[in-house]
C-alpha cells in the first residue's frame, strides 16, 4: 500500500486552517466578542477621561483610535494559539506536512478578520465620541488604513505569539514583545487617520504613512518567512 | 517506499541537562512492527517523538521514510501516521470537521468519502457531528485512530494506543496493526502492556534510562514468556 497523498497544496492547507479558526470562533465566540467589548469599554473610558462632548477632540482622533486598537490587538493575538495549547492539538499540526509559514499565514488571516470586525464598531464609535467635523466622508480612507494596519498587526502578532507559545510566562512575554513592535504601526496608522479625518484631507501625509505601513508589513513578512520554521522547531 | 522506514544511529535527546535518550540505534523495516517497552522515564515517548519529527536529535543520525532528519522532515511527514496520548483533535469541532481539517493538511483526495469510510470503520458515524468535547475518552481514541489512518501512512507511530479503548476498539486497533504488516507498512508501538506485544508486534525493544537494553524478535513467544523476559531485562 502506498500513501494516498502526494505533496498537498499549501493553498488547501491554508484554507483548511483558516476555516478551522473561523469555525472555532463561530462556535465559541470567545475572542471577537471579548475584543469588541474591550475596545468599546476603552473608548467609553477615554471619552469620559478626556472631557465632555463639548470639547473638540478631533485632533486626537487617530491616536485615540489606534491606541485602543493596539491594546485590543494584544488581546486577540494573545488568544491565537489558545485552542492548540489548551486542547493539546499542536503536535497534530506539527506532525503534518505543512510549511510552518502556512501556519503563520492562517493565524494572521484570522487576526485580520477579527480586527476588521472590531473596527466595524470602533471606527464609527470614534466618530461619534470624539470628532466634530466631516468625519464620515473619510470613512473609506480610514478603512484602507485599518486594512494595512491589520496586516502589520497580524504578521508581527502571529510571529510573537508563536515565539511566546513555548515559554512559561507567555501571558507576560507576549505584550512585552508585541507592544513595542506595534509602536511604529500606531504612529503611522494614527498619522494617516489624522491626515484624512475631520476634513483635513492631507493626502501627501496620508500616502506617506500608508507606504510606511506597507514597508512594515513587507519587513515582517520577510522576518516571518525566515524564522517561522525555527519558531516551531523544538 | 524505502525498505528501511526508520534508521536511527546513536540518537541522543536531552531536556536541559537530563538525557532522555542516549545513543540509541533502531531500525524498522517495511512490514515490521516494533514494540518499545520500558519503565516510566525510559525515553520511549521521546524516541517516538523524534521519529515523528516532533523533536530534533541532539546527536546521531535519524532517517525516517528514507529522509534524513531534520532536513527532510517535511517529506518524511507525508508517510507518518502519529497516535499520541492526546487525540490531537479540536474539542469544539466535530469528528467530521477535525478529519476534514487533517484531510486538507495532508491533501487527501476524495476527502469526504475517505472521512465517511473511516468514521464508519471506527464506529463514530452516529456521533460525527457532535463536538469532540462531549465524546468519551474511548471515542476520542477512536477518532485519533481515524485521524492517524486518514492519509494512509506507511509508518504508524503509536504511543500507548490501547489506553482507554474498549474491547471492540482494541480489536479494531489490533486489526489495523495486522493489516499494516500485511500491506508492508511499518509500525512503532510504545506500550506498557507487555502481554499484548505478542499480538501486535514482531520485535520487542526494551528501553531503560534512555538506552536500548534489549532488541529481539517475539515470534513464537507467548505473553507470559514475553513478560518474564521483560522483567528479567529491566531488573
Amino acid at each position: 500500500m502506498s500513501t494516498a497523498t502526494n505533496h498537498p497544496r499549501w493553498t488547501r492547507q491554508l484554507a483548511g486552517l483558516v476555516r478551522k479558526d473561523l469555525r472555532l470562533e463561530l462556535r465559541t465566540k470567545e475572542t471577537v466578542v471579548a475584543m469588541v467589548l474591550f475596545a468599546v469599554i476603552t473608548l467609553t473610558i477615554m471619552q469620559f477621561g478626556f472631557g465632555t462632548r463639548d470639547d473638540d477632540l478631533t485632533r486626537f482622533t487617530g491616536g485615540l483610535m489606534w491606541v485602543t486598537l493596539a491594546f485590543t490587538a494584544v488581546l486577540g493575538v494573545g488568544r491565537s494559539y489558545v485552542a492548540e495549547r489548551e486542547q493539546r492539538v499542536l503536535d497534530g499540526l506539527l506532525v503534518s506536512p505543512i510549511p510552518r509559514v502556512v501556519l503563520l499565514a492562517a493565524k494572521a488571516i484570522a487576526i485580520v478578520i477579527y480586527m476588521a470586525i472590531v473596527e466595524v464598531v470602533v471606527i464609527p464609535l470614534v466618530g461619534i465620541f470624539f470628532v466634530k467635523g466631516p468625519y464620515w466622508d473619510s470613512i473609506g480612507w480610514i478603512a484602507l488604513v485599518a486594512l494595512l494596519a491589520n496586516v502589520c498587526i497580524a504578521l508581527s502578532g502571529t510571529l510573537f505569539s508563536g515565539l511566546a507559545l513555548f515559554t512559561r510566562a507567555r501571558d507576560l512575554i507576549l505584550p512585552v514583545l508585541f507592544l513595542p513592535a506595534l509602536v511604529p504601526v500606531v504612529i503611522a496608522a494614527a498619522g494617516a487617520t489624522h491626515a484624512v479625518a475631520a476634513g483635513a484631507n492631507d493626502m501627501a501625509d496620508y500616502r506617506g504613512y500608508c507606504l510606511f505601513l506597507v514597508a512594515y508589513a513587507i519587513l515582517f513578512l520577510l522576518v516571518c518567512v525566515a524564522t517561522y520554521d525555527a519558531v516551531f522547531d523544538d | 517506499m524505502p525498505d528501511l522506514l526508520v534508521s536511527a544511529r546513536g540518537v541522543v535527546h536531552a531536556y536541559g541537562d537530563r538525557r532522555a535518550v542516549s545513543a540509541v540505534d533502531l531500525d524498522v523495516a517495511a512490514g515490521e512492527r516494533v514494540a518499545i517497552a520500558g519503565p516510566n522515564g525510559a525515553g520511549k515517548s521521546t524516541l517516538l517523538r523524534m521519529v515523528a519529527t516532533l523533536l530534533r536529535p541532539r546527536a546521531g543520525s535519524l532517517t525516517v521514510m528514507g529522509e534524513e532528519l531534520p532536513k527532510g522532515a517535511r517529506r518524511a511527514r507525508m508517510g507518518i501516521g502519529y497516535l499520541a496520548h492526546d487525540p490531537l483533535a479540536y474539542l469544539d469541532l466535530s469528528p467530521r470537521q477535525n478529519l476534514q481539517l487533517y484531510a486538507d493538511l495532508y491533501g487527501v483526495p476524495d476527502a469526504a468519502d475517505r472521512i465517511e469510510e473511516l468514521l464508519d470503520r471506527v464506529d463514530l458515524i452516529a456521533r460525527a457531528e457532535d463536538p469532540v468535547r462531549v465524546l468519551s475518552r474511548g471515542m476520542n481514541q477512536r477518532l485519533a485512530l481515524a485521524r492517524m489512518l486518514l492519509h494512509q501512512p506507511q509508518l504508524l507511530l503509536l504511543d500507548e494506543p490501547h489506553a482507554s479503548l474498549d474491547a471492540s476498539g482494541t480489536a479494531l486497533l489490533d486489526a489495523e496493526l495486522g493489516a499494516a504488516r500485511a500491506d508492508g507498512r511499518g509500525a512503532v508501538i510504545v506500550t506498557h502492556e507487555v502481554e499484548r506485544i505478542a499480538q501486535v508486534a514482531d520485535r520487542l525493544v526494551v528501553m531503560r534510562a534512555g538506552r536500548v537494553v534489549a532488541d529481539e524478535p517475539v515470534a513464537g513467544r507467548g505473553p507470559a514468556e514475553i513478560r518474564a523476559r521483560y522483567e528479567q531485562v529491566i531488573a
